[in-house]
């Protein structure tokens, strides 16, 4: 745009302002015959100086001695800026200024006459075809820009779109799963606490699900866990009860893989899928488990704590607040289950009302955690006198149906068009 | 478990009468409670009343008109039940307005065949006191004031029942005095189980002369002990206890029985009542099974005994499946007059085998499974021979004999004082420490500086090291009173790609424009034969159903049930896929887990503003082509198949290999009809599988930056007239390939056939753009090159240029 700077003065009562562009572009306005005028075009300081010297010279000048040349000239000067007024187009325009500028133009052509001239006016004349020539480039470039302003003008005041017809994508919208969603975030919050994403195998032997986590053979602990067992092709001669190969019953297997392989100290999540033989409205055969897993020197439940309450600000909302209450899961100690504040009934005092989603306690239960029970670092070669720690495991189906308000876990594997649409 | 309030108020009298206040205690503490229900509500409402006077109704002969006095004054009812009492017997009247919430009924007055009736004469049932519905409820004469509340009169009539949660480490908690004492502890309160009463008829005698008791497997039974009950009268149980049983759920059988119920209520220690007179021989031998013997237990199965189970049995054989189940033939009737009464303590583990093994899930194997209380055995015994000889006028032996076949001992656990802070993350009193541990029953053997050696109570087989003395702190003082303080995260290293490698399939899946589903991995054979993928590697021994019975070999099968259900839904148009692991085999012990993407597109397309087309083959090449991008960052191509190497379940027309940098990394085409006849569905949808596994094995992408063109491009574009078998993607090769060198792009941007061209030809239309790296190129090198393009497509194809 236009300089903000106060236009300068150039010859007496003309002004020039320079904008901007690749050589710099100017506008000059000053008094023209018709009254003010405007002569606009690219080029540096010095052309619009050369312009408007032009324009007075040729003022000047019209007072010469008529000869045929002159009242060519004449009629030239008297003509041409109506014949561009003329003009609609751009296209108009070009034709107009080539008729006089161009090879063959009326202006050219009375440049070829000049040789004819008597030697002593050629000078004069020469000047005067030069400033009506300089005359007629300015006046073309007012009109262009006129026309173009004119164009961008329909352009701006033409009717508006019709936005209420449908955007264009370039591919349909594409949905992740409520599970993929849910989980995608959990991993986000812990991995942003600096926890690593592990991962180990869904089929899995029963001592690194069960034995090394210290589940007693033949302890009830194993009911809370109803196991599908497996046998795996080939299989070297085993029968169905040595194979003792089963669907994982929680991602905890991870920990004691990452444990016999790895020194600590450890940090880690552990996301998949695990089995249990359950199959109603709030359990499934196949679910998805989180565990966090973290073991260092000096590990205390007020770490514990630390992580989910920072968890539960991050994932729920600021001022989620967090209740352990113990429980028993035989591979911590001690042991806990951890509820949050209801995220549906908060008051605008943090209070919490008590909804449907919470049966009215405020609270909503949403996994367990613990201490790593010192059996579990016996059992993987570790010293419990050295190394603590503490893992938590949630289901991730359990946090979306609390989070979207999905009334059947059933839901969630049935992938209905219509169901998936809605994340 | 069911928790009676009522009764934890007996057993410690300073409870709070606030039965949420109690629960919430126990909540916290770790004994969940998740919910709670009033026993006998109505008997808030109800009155007694005495009958007066009876006669009968005027027009119907099954009623009678009853006169009875409610306290303040007489009134007359219209009563149906074959059971009311003669002048003066007790009865409960529901007066008008009281509600009876177990029929959900409010009184109201009405006429009964003509005849005013204000109020109600009720019946167990109607009170919602038990399960008696047969008649009215008589109260024992001269047990209450006429016009009393039912609930002043007899308050066993009412209480709150806890339903607790009790987790399998804290048998303790499935009695009330585990219940009791773990409450007192959490309220600060005094607490010492009552003593046992005598018997009010004993004799002494050895009991060797009724019943001999023999333990042949000390460690699957180390404690076994008898008492035995001479001249019982069976009977039906008083009210208040039918009334408690009923509160918890038992049914009440007869007093002998109801009370062995109750005992196992109160002490969490489950007991068993034979009737002596049939146990034959007058023996009792506790051993194991031997193969093949039979048992008829009480649900009246015929069971096969295995040779792990034990049993507890007489002269003739087994008698009991021990701890789990009592026999047939030795149960109490109305008729048995002498009882032998049993407690025991049964290995955990051999209890949970043989309840497994015989899919039997009683109250008795459920607490003898996680361990009952060994040493209150003698206690228990006395408990209920006391309370049987009370209510049936039965003399006991005395003393009760108890077989000790195995030496069992308390544990004794250090528990160092700076350990519980560190562990607890907060600073513990001492004080604090040791009062918490004592009032669970904890015994402080020895002190020394720093260290506590704490011997732990018979009831808490829990209990056996260091840090479950510091739960038992942690928990009864509240982990509220934890501080939350962010710990120090030294994350691990090596996490493994295959997390990442699914997130990112995902996320370029969703990008390209589908949803995903979560399918279930087990699928059937059938499915995985259907679709022609590898067979089962990873069979379930105990599937749900036969049609999840197998761990999947591929992710088609679970798509395209997706896909079926839906249709059935009415919903024809879906873009689905779906990530997950493939159980393949891998010749080891555990299967390889690979994971894979699966994409099936179906029904219509739709394009902006215009009409849904069909989809086809080239929906599935544009979202392999864009996923396998997306993932790779890597030239990707898609090359048919051939016949040979097909995909059995793709379309043999459209069945493509898809190839990253030459790498086969998936497949994709239309699905076989054959295939889509076996899911019911009606038309063709298009399948992309793609190889995550292989694809990532690819390695990151090799992009490098080349230099931006600082020359300027000359555009041609050029169509030709071909025969329409000729692959287009070939003509498009053909020119890249004369153009290399001097082309930076050659493109396919229109085909189609009909309109001006020739039947059996397609116009086919390349733009190519012409640039060199080190100038400007001429218009004659331009064209030459173009030429030469152009003729050899001629040549090549037999084109013809269209002009």
């Amino acid at each position: 745009m236009l300089s903000r700077k106060p236009p300068q003065v150039c010859a007496e009562g003309w002004f020039v302002v320079w904008g901007p562009g690749p050589k710099g572009w100017f506008v000059v306005w000053g008094p023209g015959p018709k009254g003010w005028f405007v002569v606009w075009g690219p080029g540096p300081k010095r052309a619009a100086c050369c312009a408007i010297d032009a324009l007075v010279m040729s003022a000047a000048g019209s007072d010469g001695i008529l000869s045929s040349m002159e009242r060519s000239i004449a009629a030239l000067r008297a003509g041409f800026r109506q014949r561009f007024e003329a003009a609609e187009t751009e296209q108009a325009l070009r034709d107009e200024n080539a008729k006089i500028l161009g090879k063959k133009g009326e202006l050219t052509s009375l440049l070829r006459q000049l040789g004819d001239a008597p030697p002593e006016s050629r000078k004069a004349i020469g000047e005067l075809v030069n400033a009506l020539r300089r005359e007629v480039e300015a006046s073309f470039e007012q009109r262009l820009f006129a026309i173009a302003r004119d164009k961008r003008d329909k352009d701006l005041n033409a009717p508006p779109f019709d936005l209420t017809l449908p955007g264009r994508t370039p591919a349909p919208l594409g949905h992740p799963h409520p599970i993929s969603r849910v989980r995608d975030e959990i991993i986000d919050v812990l991995v942003s606490l600096g926890f690593a994403v592990h991962d180990g195998p869904e089929v899995e032997v029963e001592e690194n699900n069960f034995a090394k986590l210290g589940f007693p053979p033949d302890h009830p602990a194993t009911d809370m866990q109803d196991s599908f067992w497996v046998r795996v092709e080939p299989g070297a001669g085993e029968g169905p009860v040595s194979a003792r190969t089963l669907l994982r019953t929680h991602t905890s297997n991870v920990q004691i893989r990452a444990m016999t392989t790895h020194p600590p100290p450890m940090a880690f999540i552990a996301p998949g899928v695990v089995y249990r033989r359950d199959d109603d409205a709030t359990h499934s055969p196949m679910f998805h488990q989180i565990e966090c897993f973290l073991i260092d020197y000096q590990v205390s439940l007020a770490h514990l704590k630390g992580v989910l309450a920072e968890f539960a600000e991050r994932f729920f909302g600021s001022g989620t607040p967090i209740r352990l209450r113990p429980s028993y899961f035989p591979f911590v100690e001690p042991g806990a289950e951890v509820d949050v504040g209801c995220p549906f009934c908060k008051r605008p005092d943090g209070r919490r009302a008590g909804c449907s989603v919470c049966k009215g306690t405020g609270w909503i239960e949403i996994l367990g955690c613990g201490m790593v029970h010192p059996v579990v670092f016996e059992s993987c070669g570790l010293d419990p006198e050295i190394w603590t720690g503490f893992a938590f495991g949630m289901g991730v189906e359990r946090v979306a149906i609390v989070r979207y308000g999905i009334p059947d876990i059933r839901l969630f594997f049935e992938n209905d068009p219509r169901f998936l649409a809605q994340f | 478990m069911k928790a009676s309030v009522r009764w934890l108020r007996e057993l410690c009298p300073q409870l709070p009468d606030d039965p949420k206040g109690i629960a919430d205690r126990l909540t916290a503490a770790g004994l969940e409670v998740e919910g709670s229900e009033e026993f006998g509500r109505s008997a808030d409402s109800c009155v007694v009343a005495s009958v007066v006077s009876t006669r009968p109704h005027p027009s119907r002969s099954g009623l009678r008109l009853v006169t009875v006095d409610q306290g303040k004054s007489q009134q007359e009812l219209v009563c149906g039940a074959p059971n009311v009492p003669d002048a003066g017997g007790l009865v409960v009247l529901a007066p008008l307005g009281s509600h009876l919430p177990a029929k959900g009924i409010t009184i109201e007055r009405r006429s009964i065949a003509g005849v005013a009736s204000e109020g109600m004469l009720c019946s167990e049932a109607e009170l919602g006191l038990g399960d008696d519905g047969s008649g009215l409820l008589v109260l024992p004469p001269a047990s209450a004031r006429p016009g009393a509340r039912l609930a002043d009169a007899l308050p066993a009539s009412r209480d709150t029942i806890l339903e607790i949660a009790v987790t399998p480490n804290r048998p303790d908690g499935l009695g009330h005095l585990g219940l009791a004492r773990e409450a007192a502890a959490l309220f600060a309160l005094p607490f010492a189980p009552p003593a046992p009463k005598d018997p009010p008829r004993t004799l002494e005698s050895d009991l060797a002369e009724f019943v001999s008791l023999t333990v042949e497997d000390g460690e699957r039974c180390p404690l076994y002990a008898g008492a035995v009950l001479l001249d019982v009268r069976v009977a039906p149980s008083p009210l208040e206890i039918r009334w408690r049983l009923a509160s918890l759920g038992v049914r009440a059988i007869s007093n002998v029985v109801d009370v062995t119920n109750l005992v196992m209520l109160e002490f969490g220690h489950p007991m068993h009542a034979f009737d002596l007179d049939k146990v034959r021989g007058g023996a009792i031998v506790v051993r194991r099974a031997m193969a093949r013997e039979k048992l008829r237990t009480l649900d009246g199965a015929d069971r096969e005994l295995a040779p792990d189970d034990l049993v507890i049995c007489d002269g003739g054989g087994p008698s009991a499946l021990a701890g789990i189940m009592g026999g047939g033939d030795s149960e109490i009737t109305p008729a048995t007059q002498r009882v032998l009464l049993e407690c025991a303590y049964f290995d955990p583990p051999g209890i949970r085998r043989s309840a497994r093994r015989h899919s039997l899930h009683t109250e008795s194997s459920h607490r003898f499974e996680r361990g009952v209380d060994w040493a209150d055995t003698r206690v228990v015994l006395a408990r209920a021979a006391a309370w049987i000889s009370t209510l049936t006028g039965a003399t006991a032996i005395t003393p009760a004999r108890v077989v000790e076949a195995k030496a069992l001992t308390r544990r004794t656990v250090a528990l160092r004082h700076n350990r519980l802070s560190a562990l607890l993350g907060t600073t513990v009193a001492h004080g604090d420490a040791v009062r918490v541990l004592e009032r669970l029953g904890f015994a402080l053997r020895a002190s020394e500086p720093g260290v506590d050696l704490w011997e732990a109570p018979s009831f808490r087989p829990d209990v056996s090291r260091e840090v479950d003395l510091i739960e038992e702190v942690g928990r009864v003082r509240g982990y509220d009173a934890i501080p939350a303080t962010l710990p120090r995260v030294r994350a691990s290293r090596d996490a493994g790609p295959r997390q990442a490698i699914a997130r990112r399939a995902r996320e370029a899946a969703v990008a390209a424009g589908l949803s995903e589903a979560v399918t279930y991995a087990f699928v059937s054979p059938k499915e995985l034969q259907a679709v022609g993928a590898p067979n089962a590697t990873v069979t379930l021994l105990n599937p749900l159903t036969e049609e999840r019975s197998v761990m999947r070999t591929s992710l088609l099968p679970g798509l395209l049930r997706v896909l079926a259900q839906a249709r059935r839904h009415g919903e024809r148009d879906a873009r689905l896929f779906t990530v997950g692991a493939l159980f393949l085999s891998s010749g080891a012990s555990l299967p390889d887990e690979r994971l894979g993407l699966t994409v099936v597109v179906a029904g219509e397309r739709t394009a902006w503003l215009s009409k849904p087309q069909r989809v086809d083959v080239w929906d599935a090449k544009g979202i392999a082509v864009d996923i396998v991008f997306r993932l790779l960052r890597r030239p990707v191509s898609v090359l048919s198949a051939p016949a040979s190497e097909r995909p059995k379940a793709l379309h043999p027309r459209g069945a493509a290999w898809i190839l990253a940098d030459g790498t086969r990394v998936g497949h994709l085409g239309p699905l076989h009809p054959d295939v889509a006849d076996a899911f019911e569905i009606d038309d063709t949808p298009m399948v992309v599988e793609i190889d995550l596994a292989a694809a990532h094995a690819l390695g990151p992408s090799p992009t490098r930056f080349t230099l931006l063109p600082r020359f300027p491009a000359v555009a041609r574009d050029l169509a030709i007239v071909v025969r329409d078998d000729v692959p287009a993607g070939d003509v498009e090769q053909t020119a890249r390939e004369v153009a290399a060198g001097l082309a930076e792009r050659v493109t396919l941007f229109d085909r189609f056939v009909g309109g001006s061209i020739p039947a059996g030809h397609a116009s086919i239309a390349l733009h190519v753009v012409y640039r060199a790296a080190d100038r400007t190129l001429t218009d004659a090198e331009v064209d030459e090159r173009h030429a030469r393009v152009v003729a050899a497509l001629e040549s090549r194809f037999g084109a013809t240029l269209r002009t």
